[in-house]
């Protein structure tokens, strides 16, 4: 069936039906990434924390601005190209706007990864020590004396107990009294015995060691929890034994300590080292005097822009160095623009290691576990992701897929192109709003 | 033709869109530059979203041509534009909540010492 006005009005409308189309879907589309904004609000007025601005990575989430606008730009030229019948200058401007579209994901696939490398702890004081994991995330909880066994008999194969047990060929009796060992044979038999329950008890015949990665990266990590003597799988398979060894080790990139009672005796300054305490607080100094200059009579601690300089510091070198002088406002960003596109200063911090269970109340990396602020981000970027990968596909489809209509009715591949510009617009226009808020307000 | 756009238009169209582009990016290096320079209070939120607006409302208006458009397209934004306002203004309005008004939390311990008095 043709589909009618494609090209000609309709007479009750007075436009072609895409046009109207499209329009209705931006008008929900609007509503959609309204609702969204709007849990931003909300979430930003209710946080119960000092909610992170500068945080991401300002030069690249410019470039990816600069990278839509851009995009923007050829996408118009692309259609207003095919207006005046100009094919091969429509080719070009398309290709470039699906260059963009690429690029975009790209970069913001980049971001991602980051976030998810970027390891966050706050300490039992409520210093907030940030960095990353030296050794590829791969750190060790040590359980040994393991006697008593609850197996998950729903998964395919109790891999991460397996693979994290370091008693070789160990033994078992399953509460029937059977003995087995955890080959195929074995657990088919346990399976068998297991019957519908989820779960089975086994007994070790003699005390096992565990060594368990607890990386948070998926999909390495392995544990659900763990206590003293507990360790529950991410499978369902749980281990009672005894908790021998565990540290973190992390290699230091920021430190927060504006919710700390006194500053002073920060958690940090005992794991990094004294030379960094006078280094945070020749920072602060230098940062009060440069507040005091500005506006002798105003009290700086009250204004949570002075307080988030003063008391959160970079840390880009093994070393303190206390002449260092962290650069003000615009300088800040010329600063990390080098920073980020021409050297890699996050991988100079000193390497600190944490005991768990001494020193951290909470650690996570960058995902919507560590605050409301990462949840609204990946749902506001994610879905935002996924436009720019649509409107790549549809875009991709008139370029490639879609040329003999250039020939047989070129009218109608203009609208087309209008129709899935519009689109694009509408992608760029909510990068325009989630670019400040997410990444400089 | 659906679209009052004849050919000259649009080939008269072409500049304006690269100066739009050029608008835009130059917007968005102010946008950056003076995130890093502190405005006190919720200045900067609103320095920032104004600046946002106004290039959202450029895209609007000439990229996506509702500087020109016909009638019907307008009718339907009223809607969408009105909805989303309202839907802003609900949200930010909890600006004023007194949750984090102090004492909100514990109000129960001088209300009974106050009593006691009585």
């Amino acid at each position: 069936m043709e589909i009618p006005y494609t090209v000609t009005a309709r007479p009750d409308t007075g436009l072609w039906n895409a046009k109207i189309g499209v329009w209705l879907f931006l008008a929900s589309e609007v509503m959609l990434f309204g609702g969204l904004f709007s849990s931003y609000i909300f979430l930003r007025l209710g946080a119960d924390y000092h909610w992170p601005v500068h945080v991401l990575n300002v030069p690249w989430g410019f470039i990816n601005t600069l990278v839509l606008i851009g995009s923007s730009v050829t996408v118009v030229m692309a259609w207003a190209s095919l207006k005046m019948r100009k094919w091969g200058a429509y080719k070009v401007y398309m290709a470039i706007t699906i260059a963009c579209a690429l690029a975009f994901l790209w970069i913001k696939k980049n971001e991602y990864t980051d976030k998810v490398h970027h390891i966050a702890v706050k300490t039992k004081d409520g210093t907030i020590i940030e960095g990353h994991f030296p050794d590829h995330g791969k750190h060790w909880i040590n359980f040994d004396n393991v006697t008593s066994i609850k197996l998950s008999t729903r998964e395919s194969d109790p891999e991460y107990f397996l693979e994290s047990c370091t008693t070789p060929s160990p033994k078992f009796t399953t509460p029937a009294g059977k003995t087995v060992s955890l080959d195929d044979a074995g657990l088919a038999s346990i399976r068998e015995e297991a019957g519908k329950e989820p779960s089975i008890d086994l007994k070790a015949a003699t005390p096992l060691t565990f060594k368990v990665n607890n990386s948070p990266f998926p999909p390495f990590n392995t544990i659900r929890s763990y206590n003293d003597s507990m360790l529950s799988f991410k499978d369902g398979t749980v281990i009672n034994g005894k908790l021998t060894d565990y540290k973190m080790t992390l290699q230091v990139t920021r430190v927060d300590v504006r919710d700390v009672a006194d500053r002073s005796k920060s958690q940090a300054w005992t794991l990094m080292g004294a030379g960094w305490k006078e280094a945070f607080e020749h920072h602060e100094h230098q940062k009060l005097e440069h507040a005091k200059e500005h506006n002798p009579e105003a009290d700086p601690y009250k204004n949570p822009d002075f307080v988030r300089h003063a008391l959160t510091m970079e840390v880009h070198t093994a070393k303190p160095d206390p002449s260092h002088h962290a650069p003000e406002g615009v300088g800040e960003l010329l600063q990390s623009f080098k920073d980020t596109l021409f050297s890699h200063a996050e991988h100079n911090g000193p390497v600190i290691t944490l005991d768990p269970k001494k020193d951290i109340a909470f650690w996570s990396n960058w995902l919507p576990k560590w605050n409301t602020y990462f949840a609204i981000y990946f749902t506001l970027t994610g879905l935002h992701g996924l436009h720019v990968l649509a409107g790549a596909i549809v875009l991709t489809w008139f370029l490639v897929v879609d040329t003999k209509r250039f020939k047989n009715d070129p009218e109608h591949l203009a609208n087309r192109v209008e129709t899935g510009g519009l689109f694009w617009h509408f992608v760029d226009l909510v990068w325009i709003f989630l670019f400040p808020l997410l990444y400089l307000l | 033709m659906g679209h009052d756009n004849s050919h000259d238009d649009v080939s008269s169209h072409v500049k304006t869109y690269l100066k739009i582009g050029v608008t835009l990016i130059v917007f968005t290096v102010i946008t950056v530059a003076i995130s890093f320079i502190d405005f006190g209070g919720n200045n900067n939120m609103i320095v920032g979203m104004a600046v946002a607006t106004f290039k959202a409302s450029l895209v609007c208006l000439i990229f996506m041509h509702l500087n020109h458009e016909r009638p019907l397209i307008y009718k339907v934004l009223v809607f969408t534009v009105v909805l989303a306002i309202v839907l802003f203004t609900l949200f930010i309005s909890a600006h004023g909540d007194p949750l984090k008004d102090e004492g909100f939390e514990a109000p129960a311990v001088p209300v009974k010492t106050a009593t006691a008095h009585h």
